[in-house]
């Protein structure tokens, strides 16, 4: 417990911050366009729940396969 | 112009997917994940456990120029594959959903279209390759050491011109194919094989644009530009060249017989 304790205080967050800000814009902005469009291929349902729960590269494998492009 | 008309169309398409927001965003990512998790190593081994009683592993020193390799070393495999895939659909994509027989239908110069594609594809990627090393610089002036802002855009230019030959063959691609996933496939099996032929021939092929990130390693560690660093650059250059020309009249020759 110690341990952790020292580990969250020596990881500077100011450093990883932009980090969690760029994942967490990633989601929005995929649930966002998720919303917003028409057909993905395959079922809506599914590509939310892969940007929701699939850290960093959901986002990223919705925008390359998921989205149709006409 | 007409030109003009068709690049804004494409960077409009660009900003209407999102991409201009997430292959940024992306190319980041790619750029600063190796420079952080190498720094907090030792606080991420600690986490998992620790190190067994007595080991002790002496974690090496980063240079700021070692640091720099890592960001590159990423984007020229995970950054590739995420061009490759971003743009496997351009204009093969376009051909088999029939749009671009509507823009072709008018009096478009084929190379004007082929031109106006790379040219958008080329500023979104190069624009992220530059957002992403921003950050990479940012974090390494902070937390390894110093690296001046000129040695920073050197790396920018010249590693943008083997990404500018990557869009170019993923566009020399798309004239030939109309199967984006073959495409794709294509444009990372080519730059696998000319690392492989540059690795045997290493001897003859000098300039070979495969050596562009060992001749940057060069530079950062001399601090001046090694002449076989402007060698392969004009030779990616020369390759870029080709290939745009290439796929213009490759495209020219398939729509009219098609």
């Amino acid at each position: 417990m110690m341990e952790e304790v020292n580990l969250f205080n020596d990881i500077n967050w100011a450093v990883i911050a932009p980090i969690l800000v760029i994942q967490g814009i990633l989601i929005i902005v995929a649930i966002i366009d998720l919303i917003r469009i028409d057909k993905t291929n395959g079922p809506k349902w599914m590509w939310g729940l892969i940007v929701i729960l699939i850290n960093i590269i959901g986002p990223i494998i919705y925008f390359i396969f998921g989205r149709r492009n006409d | 112009m007409q030109w003009w008309t068709l690049f804004q169309k494409e960077l409009i398409e660009n900003v209407r997917n999102v991409k201009w927001i997430w292959v940024p965003l992306i190319m980041i990512l790619i750029a600063i994940m190796d420079p952080l998790t190498n720094y907090y190593l030792p606080q991420i081994i600690e986490a998992v456990g620790g190190m067994p009683e007595g080991a002790e592993v002496q974690l090496p020193e980063y240079q700021p120029d070692d640091v720099v390799m890592m960001s590159l070393g990423q984007f020229s495999t995970i950054g590739v594959l995420t061009i490759a895939l971003i743009s496997m659909g351009t204009i093969a994509g376009e051909r088999n959903s029939g749009v671009s027989e509507l823009i072709l239908v008018k009096p478009v110069s084929y190379m004007n279209y082929i031109t106006a594609k790379w040219a958008s594809l080329a500023l979104l990627v190069l624009t992220a390759f530059a957002l992403g090393m921003a950050a990479s610089w940012y974090y390494i002036n902070i937390l390894y050491g110093d690296l001046s802002f000129g040695a920073l855009l050197q790396v920018l230019f010249f590693y943008g011109l083997w990404l500018t030959l990557v869009i170019s063959l993923s566009i020399f691609y798309n004239t030939l194919f109309k199967t984006p996933g073959i495409v794709a496939f294509l444009t990372l099996a080519t730059i696998i094989l000319m690392g492989l032929i540059t690795t045997i021939f290493s001897h003859v092929l000098e300039w070979s644009p495969n050596y562009m990130s060992d001749y940057i390693q060069q530079m950062l560690i001399t601090g001046s530009v090694p002449g076989e660093l402007i060698g392969t650059a004009g030779v990616t250059i020369i390759l870029v060249i080709l290939l745009v020309f290439g796929s213009a009249s490759i495209f020219k020759n398939k729509e009219l017989a098609g």
